[in-house]
């Protein structure tokens, strides 16, 4: 299997004389799968899946997505390449809360400088496919939890990225919302889309994802197909 | 109280920018006001200081004593209203022979002496600059001006040599020199009898009050006894003259600067209270009381307020020393300086302004719950500019980080006035000084020759003959004019010398008039005087072919003597005197008065005036320090050339502060441009890591940002140009009136429609120069750091 993520001998280290916040890790993810990394709080997911995007870079080691050396890459490069190659999808939404539902998802389109046509086109058919069309107009103050991580996995799509990495999904919507995006993570895993998603919850993990890598103290602790 | 203070010490590290910006802000404010406060009041304190310490006479009149008895002198002291008086002093006006080291011969020189037994006394005690007083006969007091004219020069007056035992000076200059008392009898001759009387009174502070005193005195004497009067308040004014032009532009740089900097210290206050809401909630969560939260964040913007004053105080001190240094050697008044008062209400006023902009916001801030602040997580966002970002999103054809910059000011409309109205003063303050310098330009040029006859030949006269009369025209000064020889020598080089376009042939007089004074400046040109490149600021130049002898004043002129273009006046020197019609009014600032008339006007009241030098107009592209050496090296050793170049160092000096004025606002006014993008990317910085993580480059995100204020900068720009111009259209008759004169229309005629283009980018320029710093910052954060943020 050729590894659309691979990172090898990673460390990040925020502080010298701290305990590094990932350390020494080495995995790789191949197209199509669905991974879960899990661990308590602390143990470097987030870190770890802020470097695979690019959003920092390793204190050593290589983290590279299809054919691209991510901590290589100039800011401007981190920049393009997140546009095309990465979809992140934050717990807290991030959404922009002074623009519409369609101009949150629209945005990642239009500064990659996509056609504008071809941008709407996109926006308007993820907003259906995620069933979120009828709030287009809407800002994101006044949409649910699950509206708004909707919004937020539609705009993480719109630039169809290689990769969607999603940092705890469900942690701020309720349990019902939470099976909800779940299975909609699932349904676009099952279209193909690669998902690496860092998550609390286990039984989300081995419900929706194929892999499970435990983290502990920044190390992997255990790299593990996830229970039927 | 030491929480408190633990609270805002803790505060102002966390916000080391805004403490800066703070800082900064207060210490410009302090220093433009003080300065400019400053200058105000010390425009008018040195005459005032030397005036009261003399005990300046109010009027000095002249009497003659052969009309008035010295019972009916005495009986004027006693008026109403007279609070003290001196004299009768005698009065002679006479032509010193003077004789200078280093200098063959002798020169005429008119001088007026008035006996005086002490330079003490009630009224107009003089200042000794050196030597004693006159103790006898055979010696004589120089006033200052006079002593630096003629400096250790032998003074004859008829058969009387004098010796020169001391220089004084008088604050309303009462005489040019001084004698004892039975020294002035004896250079009064049989001559008919003047004297001086010097009055002080109670009722003293206006024009009319003088006049009604002078009045008062007048009735009280036999008809024609009260000869001339002179008033300490066209003294103060013309002393004053010499800062007062400068001051008006200071005064409104100064202006400039204080308004910029109360918006600037709104915002950062507001801003930087609205920043640190969650803080507020953490510290009322863990006990502070509302009152002590307020306590803790009015400190947090006071502290370094307070630093910001007390350094803007000490600078505006500074910058004041060497404006205000000439003043005080000249008035001999001590060391002139900002007054306390000044150095304590503006620090002050400032601060209390600061405080102001605190205490609300903080207040605001007080009342809010604690959970409410904590659970805000970072500044509340505001409920405006969602509507701005839906109309730009539409707006497809510009790129994407253009429309979300376009739309930031929408966010937080009162900052962005407030801001807005920084840059307008700020690009306001760029016209204005741009103007100003222009017509400061202008203004040199055209009141001087150098621009149009940059080249000067004359020669030195000859030596006047033993013997010969002291004055041809009674008040001369000055070298006597060419021979007819010399005249044609210097004409043949002038023709034959490559480069020469065109000579006027010069004649400048110093002649006495009654009323106007000893040194009256008249220059006479023997071609056509528009050839000189004075500028008229009225009327027309003198005609040399009209019938009726013509001249052209300066605005001084047509001041002292009631008169207007149009109006006759009848010149009257040494004996001599013609009637002119004043065809025009030239542009000539300061404390002379000049004019300007034909040869043959001249010669009507000074016969023996002749041509003193050629003033030479060069054909374009001539150098004329080539021109001059080659003339000069024509003509030989007899014959001077010298080159004039215009402003000099003066223009040099002026526009130099002109500029660092400009720079200085324009700074602070782009230190409020960067306060606001640094207030916009703290707010906003977690929304710039969601920007940033869905793909956005760092040049979009520094385009973004200065975007944000970039149209802002531009409006604001646009809207200041007419604001600078119409302060530049206020502020240049002002300057000029302060210099005695009116101004002619080219010196507001500056503003070419380039020039105001260009302008109109000036907020722009300051709008995008100060937000290049934080944008550039925000651009470089890392991502997630920026995510992180709250």
């Amino acid at each position: 299997m050729n590894a659309l993520v691979q990172l090898e001998n990673v460390t990040k280290r925020y502080d010298s004389g701290v305990a590094p916040a990932v350390a020494d890790v080495s995995l790789a993810v191949g197209p199509g799968e669905a991974v879960a990394i899990m661990g308590p709080s602390g143990s470097g997911k987030s870190t770890l899946l802020n470097l695979i995007a690019g959003m920092d870079r390793p204190t050593s080691g290589t983290v590279r997505v299809g054919d691209q050396r991510v901590e290589k890459l100039s800011e401007t490069g981190v920049a393009r390449f997140r546009r095309r190659q990465v979809g992140m999808i934050f717990q807290f939404f991030n959404l922009l809360d002074d623009m519409t539902v369609l101009d949150n998802v629209l945005l990642p389109a239009q500064l990659a400088g996509l056609r504008s046509g071809a941008a709407r086109k996109r926006a308007e058919e993820l907003l259906v496919t995620l069933r979120i069309a009828h709030r287009r107009d809407a800002y994101p103050a006044r949409l649910s939890g699950g509206e708004r991580q909707r919004v937020a996995i539609a705009r993480a799509l719109v630039n169809r990225p290689a990769v969607l990495l999603a940092d705890e999904p469900t942690g701020a919507v309720d349990s019902a919302t939470g099976e909800e995006i779940g299975a909609l993570l699932l349904e676009l895993n099952s279209s193909g889309q690669t998902l690496i998603m860092v998550t609390h919850n286990a039984e989300l993990a081995d419900r929706y994802t194929h892999r499970v890598i435990e983290l502990a103290d920044g190390r992997v602790a255990s790299d593990l197909a996830a229970r039927p | 109280m030491s929480a408190v203070i633990h609270a805002a010490r803790g505060g102002l590290g966390g916000r080391r920018l805004q403490a800066v910006i703070i800082g900064l802000v207060a210490l410009a404010a302090t220093a433009a006001s003080t300065l400019a406060l400053g200058m105000l009041v010390d425009s008018h304190s040195p005459f005032d200081h030397a005036f009261a310490a003399q005990h300046g006479a109010h009027v000095t009149a002249a009497v003659d004593t052969s009309v008035a008895t010295s019972a009916q002198l005495a009986a004027t002291t006693r008026l109403p209203g007279v609070t003290a008086s001196a004299g009768p002093f005698a009065t002679v006006s006479v032509t010193a022979k003077v004789s200078q080291p280093g200098i063959p011969g002798t020169r005429p020189y008119p001088l007026q002496i008035v006996g005086r037994p002490s330079a003490g006394g009630p009224v107009d005690q003089l200042t000794l600059d050196s030597g004693h007083w006159a103790r006898g006969n055979g010696q004589i007091v120089l006033s200052r001006d006079v002593a630096g004219d003629l400096g250790s020069a032998t003074i004859t007056v008829g058969s009387q040599k004098l010796t020169v035992v001391g220089i004084a000076n008088s604050v309303t200059n009462t005489a040019q020199a001084w004698v004892a008392p039975s020294e002035a009898a004896l250079l009064g001759g049989s001559g008919r009898g003047q004297a001086q009387m010097l009055y002080r009174f109670a009722n003293a502070g206006t024009s009319s009050a003088i006049a009604a005193d002078i009045a008062a005195v007048r009735a009280a004497l036999p008809h024609g006894a009260l000869q001339d009067t002179a008033s300490y308040l066209s003294v103060r004014q013309s002393e004053q003259s010499d800062i007062a032009p400068w001051v008006p532009f200071i005064i409104a740089f100064g202006v400039i600067a204080l308004v910029i900097s109360v918006f600037i210290v709104v915002n950062v206050v507001s801003g930087a209270v609205i920043a640190g809401t969650t803080r507020i909630g953490v510290l009322k969560s863990i006990g502070f009381t509302p009152a002590q939260v307020v306590a803790s964040y009015v400190l947090l913007v006071a502290v370094p307020a307070l630093v910001g004053c007390v350094a803007g105080a000490v600078c505006g001190n500074l910058l004041a020393i060497p404006l205000l240094k000439q003043n005080a050697q000249v008035y001999e008044v001590g060391v002139l300086g900002i007054p306390y008062w000044v150095d304590v209400a503006v620090p002050l006023a400032v601060l209390a302004l600061t405080a102001a902009g605190a205490v609300p916001p903080a207040l605001r801030a007080g009342r809010m719950s604690a959970v409410q602040a904590i659970a805000t997580g970072r500044a509340p966002r505001p409920r405006h500019g969602y509507l701005a970002h839906r109309m730009l999103a539409r707006l497809t054809s510009a790129p994407r980080a253009v429309t979300l910059g376009l739309a930031a000011p929408a966010a937080r409309p009162a900052r962005t006035l407030v801001t807005a109205a920084a840059i307008v003063f700020g690009a306001a303050a760029v016209t204005f000084g741009v103007g100003l310098a222009h017509s400061l330009d202008k203004a040199f040029a055209e009141t001087s020759t150098a621009s149009s006859l940059p080249v000067q030949v004359s020669a030195p006269p000859p030596a006047p003959p033993a013997g010969a009369p002291s004055s041809k025209g009674g008040g001369k000064v000055g070298p006597m004019g060419m021979t007819a020889a010399q005249q044609r020598t210097v004409i043949s080089a002038l023709a034959a010398q490559p480069g020469t376009r065109r000579y006027l042939p010069e004649t400048d007089e110093d002649l006495s008039l009654p009323g106007l004074g000893d040194h009256v400046s008249v220059t006479a040109y023997g071609a056509d005087p528009s050839w000189s490149g004075l500028a008229l600021i009225t009327g027309r130049w003198y005609s040399t072919s009209s019938n009726a002898p013509e001249v052209v004043v300066n605005t001084l002129f047509l001041t002292d003597t009631g008169t207007s273009v149009g109006s006759t006046y009848t010149v009257n020197s040494g004996g001599h005197r013609t009637t002119v019609r004043i065809v025009g009014e030239v542009f000539q600032p300061g404390n002379d008065v000049d004019i300007y008339m034909s040869p043959a006007t001249l010669a009507a009241v000074d016969p023996g005036a002749g041509i003193q030098s050629y003033a030479v107009a060069l054909q374009p592209g001539t150098n004329a320090q080539a021109y001059a050496n080659a003339l000069s090296a024509a003509l030989g050793n007899s014959y001077s050339v010298e080159t004039h170049s215009r402003g000099g160092t003066e223009l040099v000096a002026v526009v130099t502060l002109i500029a660092m004025l400009t720079i200085l606002i324009m700074i602070v006014a782009g230190l409020g441009v960067l306060n606001t993008v640094a207030l916009q990317i703290r707010e906003r910085a977690h929304d710039i890591g969601v920007f940033k993580a869905i793909g956005m480059t760092p040049r979009q995100t520094l385009t973004m940002i200065v975007c944000s204020v970039g149209l802002v900068g531009l409006v604001a720009g646009i809207v200041a140009v007419p604001a600078g111009v119409y302060l530049h259209h206020g502020v240049i008759p002002t300057m000029a009136h302060a210099a005695n004169s009116g101004i002619p229309p080219s010196l507001l005629s500056v503003y070419t429609p380039w020039t105001i283009i260009l302008l109109a980018l000036s907020g722009l320029v300051i709008a995008v120069v100060g937000a290049l710093g934080p944008a550039a910052w925000a651009a470089r954060t890392r991502t997630a750091f920026a995510l992180r943020a709250e």
